[in-house]
């Protein structure tokens, strides 16, 4: 299969409404995989309400993420680890409260409840207003990501063999120097019970595989790489086992070597075509983030920062061109921040944040819905493990496919002076996220609708809402493509969130270009 | 929190469950507490305790690494198995390097009991008095303080062993105006308590706050810079990540020579630039052991001005026949005489940046970053801070930033603002040009 049709195939268009593997069981009929889950969860939640929890709930969960390293002929590291333990969340006095521990048993359990609503009621003496949460269903029920082929089924002699394969084709291509490769594979397992009576089981899948392509050339004294432009998905073994692999690394390999032959940027303003492997990532961070409520609200003030969307602008505030349309959902086909319940019990769902150009909305949890009138959450609160505190997370969001069927051929051949960037490169923005600078994997020269050839020490710099008011082509659904991170970091203490980002190849009109190259 | 006994008991337990050629172990744990605080109100906070072990099994050159956090008999029985299972079914590494017999490691005061004992309480009590200052001057405080009293421990069955305990703590507050036209930031980090005295810094976050209130333009470009030392600890960082011999031999790296080989010994900064790791400096203290259980010592990066060491591996130094490296575990800029206020005092004209923000790597060939201004960038004129400008984006090297130094303040513990890594010890530059690309309206 050529890479074009699989990832056509996987990523497949638009937002789809998945099957879970698991069925949807009928209230109090569920049978969980683990028969003490529910004996466990009241003696927390019973513990913490004896003792004055408004609120509480129990999450216990084992991560379990196997990786495997290569460069060259050479495997770096093999390695499966397992982390197993429960978190207690409270509400007392109006007050979160959390502890956790590793130690699973009822003692442990009512030891730490205790220490939650102990912390809770400490810190109650300065909150200044008490929390409110959103109603939320109940719900008795278990989920699951739907995979075809468990990775942690799959013997690990296949796993080396594929990636040192990689490694071995890319150094077929003369002055390929080195090839790095590895997969990471993690199953999230993870039991959720809150006092408002739901008991949900949840069994979610990610991957990530990954190369790096190297080519030295001493002459010039100067090295290229290029990274692979497989991204990570919320999918079994399959995705590992069918995509075009020694396709993308050949071809790594033959663009490493143009690399350093190809002209170095003029920087200026130039129209720029974005590939969705290279503009996922502008998604992520200039709409993603800033529709985070809690940056909003200043609550993330101290580390990730706030956002330029301020609440008087919703609902009014023209954010991209009429054709920029972007929806939040944690109900997407293959997503990797894809769940059937959120970390608050909240069944997942979708939404638009930006409609025809305007900013409509934000990303809540139970605590904030209120804040915006909504009259429940939009399930996007998430804790990285059984140890960290959940909280706002970014759900899957992704461009809506253009209203017209445009190939990436049609953009080109439509374009008079641009720059054709693919790949995840650098990547920075600032603290409300309104000036960021992108890199790229690989830059194409577009000239009187054709490529011409490669560019090099490429970065583009804009003002987020101008960018999106300069966007004036999306390709159609036929090109959709879904990319993704693996570790989005937010909150305090840090925390890891893995989220996808759909989109087509789109074009911008008149955006800043620098020449990143330097003599120091 | 693991004694030494407890610990060496697991290690031992591990050895004897072992049917492979080599055992390798690596412990660690303890409790860490947090507490965030937004808008003059606490948001979140919590306690968790957490141990883990992490076993490397080999057979001949095959090795298989398997991680876990249960301590259980079982456990440890199943976590043994798996990583032979894992070994067995590895490919042999070329590269093996066989685990190391027993090493003499150094002792290093890491440990503040105070610390360890310090309570939901204290954590509140600090939140307290960075809100009260705040509130008393109508602007809103949002910050976070967390506290780690942990272990680590290794061993293997060459009779390899080593224990050490830490403590840890980390502050951070930023100051925004209820209009959101300024915005101050203050960090700390150490392992003593009484290092952190929460009114001086929460004063530091308010009255930058304060002053940065209605910025005044000023356009992008080159100009004299005074980085405070949490800009220089993250530009450092940058650059220390890199220090690597074999990225460098291979041809890869800043630190490559064009006809091959590295750049040790060549004159790349001027005669004030020394960077070192010293396990028992005495401002920030690092750990016993590094990489591969190697014992950490003092190790000079650059000695005055010329590149001095870099990072072996084990099995790189033996190919290259050059000694391994344990990585280092803190980070030393040894400073100047001076206070900040005494580079602000000499400069006619340039920019003060409080703090910068997502750093991240443009192209490794010359080590350029991008990233961004925060929390507070002034215009300085005759000696004295004249007024706060907007923010900016940089494009800029560590490279360059080190050979334009043009003075520096003493030395002092600054966490870097990205990576919050507590044992950083620098002053703060003033460099001839800092390269402001564009203008970021971001307050």
């Amino acid at each position: 299969m050529k890479r074009r049709e699989f990832l056509k195939t996987t990523a497949a268009t638009g937002t789809l409404l998945f099957i879970p593997s698991l069925p949807l069981g009928r209230s109090n009929t569920v049978q969980f995989s683990n028969p003490d889950f529910e004996k466990l969860a009241e003696a927390a939640l019973s513990s913490a309400r004896t003792l004055g929890a408004t609120y509480a709930d129990i999450r216990i969960a084992r991560y379990r993420t196997q990786s495997v390293s290569t460069r060259e002929k050479r495997v770096l590291n093999v390695s499966d680890s397992e982390s197993y333990g429960f978190g207690i969340r409270v509400i007392a006095r109006g007050t979160w409260g959390f502890a956790a521990s590793q130690v699973v048993t009822q003692e442990e359990i009512v030891k730490v409840a205790k220490q939650a609503v102990a912390i809770a009621t400490i810190n109650s003496k300065l909150q200044r207003q008490p929390l409110t949460l959103a109603p939320v269903q109940a719900y008795k029920t278990s989920w699951s990501t739907p995979i075809r082929k468990n990775p942690f089924d799959v013997p690990l002699q296949e796993k080396v063999e594929k990636l040192l394969g990689i490694n071995e084709e890319a150094l077929k291509v003369r002055g390929v120097t080195f090839c790095s490769s590895s997969a990471a594979f993690v199953n999230e397992h993870k039991f959720f019970a809150s006092t408002e009576d739901s008991m949900i089981e949840q069994d979610l899948h990610r991957c990530e595989p990954s190369f790096t392509v190297t080519s030295v050339n001493r002459e010039l004294g100067s090295f290229q790489t290029r990274n692979s432009y497989a991204e990570p998905q919320g999918m079994g073994y399959e995705y590992f086992e069918e995509y075009p692999w020694l396709e993308d690394v050949r071809q790594a390999g033959e663009d490493v070597m143009e690399k350093h032959k190809a002209r170095s940027v003029e920087p200026g303003k130039r129209d720029l075509i974005l590939h969705p492997s290279n503009l996922w990532l502008t998604i992520h961070e200039s709409v993603g983030h800033p529709t985070e409520l809690d940056r909003a609200l200043g609550m993330e003030a101290n580390y990730a920062g706030t956002s330029f969307l301020t609440l008087d602008k919703r609902g009014t505030f023209k954010f991209g061109s009429d054709i920029v349309n972007f929806v939040a959902d944690k109900t997407q086909k293959n997503g990797l921040a894809t769940s059937g319940y959120d970390d608050d019990g909240v069944k997942t769902t979708e939404w638009h944040l930006v409609r025809n150009g305007v900013f409509i909305d934000y990303q809540t949890t139970r605590e904030q819905a209120h804040i915006l009138g909504k009259k429940a959450s939009d399930g996007t609160c998430y804790a990285q493990s059984w140890n960290a505190v959940p909280f706002q997370r970014m759900p899957n969001v992704s461009l809506q496919p253009g209203p017209k069927p445009l190939r990436i051929s049609d953009l080109i051949a439509d374009t008079d002076n641009a720059i054709l960037i693919k790949g995840r490169g650098s990547y920075s923005i600032d603290h409300q996220r309104y000036n960021f600078q992108f890199g790229g994997q690989a830059y194409y020269e577009v000239k009187k609708g054709k490529i011409t050839g490669m560019l090099k020490d490429v970065a583009y710099q804009a003002r987020t809402p101008d960018f999106w008011n300069a966007c004036d082509a999306i390709g159609g659904a036929e090109e959709y493509y879904l990319g993704g991170s693996f570790n989005d970091g937010k909150g305090e203490p840090g925390q890891s969130n893995a989220v996808s980002h759909g989109c087509c190849p789109s074009r911008f009109r008149s955006i800043n270009i620098l020449n990143t190259a330097r003599t120091v | 929190m693991h004694t030494e006994q407890e610990a060496q008991q697991i290690v031992t337990r591990i050895v004897s469950l072992s049917k492979a050629d080599n055992v390798e172990v690596n412990l660690g744990g303890g409790t860490t507490s947090h507490l965030r605080f937004a808008n003059n109100s606490p948001s979140t906070s919590g306690s968790v305790s957490n141990s883990t072990i992490s076993i490397r099994s080999t057979f001949g050159k095959k090795t298989g690494t398997v991680g876990l956090n249960q301590t259980d008999e079982a456990s440890l029985r199943e976590g043994v198995r798996r990583s032979e299972e894992l070994a067995r079914l590895s490919p042999e590494d070329p590269e093996f390097m066989p685990p190391l017999g027993p090493q003499r490691y150094g002792e290093v005061n890491s440990f503040d009991k105070t610390m360890a004992d310090n309570g939901p309480e204290f954590m509140a009590d600090a939140a307290a008095e960075c809100i009260q200052q705040a509130a008393k001057r109508n602007l809103l405080a949002t910050g976070f303080l967390q506290s780690n009293a942990g272990w680590s421990a290794l061993g293997n069955s060459r009779g390899l062993f080593g224990y050490h305990r830490t403590t840890s703590m980390y502050f951070s507050e930023t100051v925004r105006t209820p209009e959101g036209d300024g915005s101050g930031w203050v960090s700390a980090a150490s392992h003593k308590t009484a290092d952190f005295r929460f009114q001086e810094l929460a004063k530091v976050a308010v009255d930058k706050a304060a002053l940065s209130r209605n910025p005044k333009p000023l356009p992008p470009g080159k100009y004299v810079t005074i980085l405070e030392p949490s800009c220089v600890a993250d530009l450092l960082q940058g650059m220390v990540f890199s220090l690597n011999a074999r990225s460098a031999d291979e041809g890869r790296s800043f630190f490559s020579r064009r006809e091959g080989g590295n750049k040790l010994g060549e004159k790349l900064f001027p005669e004030n630039v020394t960077i070192y790791t010293d396990p028992n400096d005495p401002l920030a203290p690092g750990s016993r052991w590094g990489a591969d259980g190697l014992p950490q010592r003092r190790i000079e990066w650059v000695k005055e001005g010329m590149l001095a060491n870099l990072n072996y591996s084990r099995y790189w130094a033996e190919k290259q026949g050059a000694t391994p490296t344990p990585g280092g575990s803190n980070l030393i800029f040894k400073g100047g005489d001076g206070s900040l206020e005494d580079l602000i005092r000499s400069t006619k004209e340039g920019v003060l940046v409080t703090s910068i923000w997502y750093i991240r790597s443009v192209d490794p060939r010359s080590l350029l970053l991008t990233g961004l201004t925060r929390d507070g960038v002034f215009w300085i004129e005759n000696g004295k801070i004249a007024h706060p400008v907007n923010n900016f984006r940089w494009n800029d090297s560590p490279i360059s930033v080190l050979k334009n130094i043009d003075a520096m303040s003493k030395s002092a513990r600054v966490p870097p603002r990205e990576s919050r890594s507590p044992n950083v010890v620098v002053p703060a530059l003033r460099v001839k040009e800092f390269n402001f690309s564009s203008v970021s309206e971001a307050v």
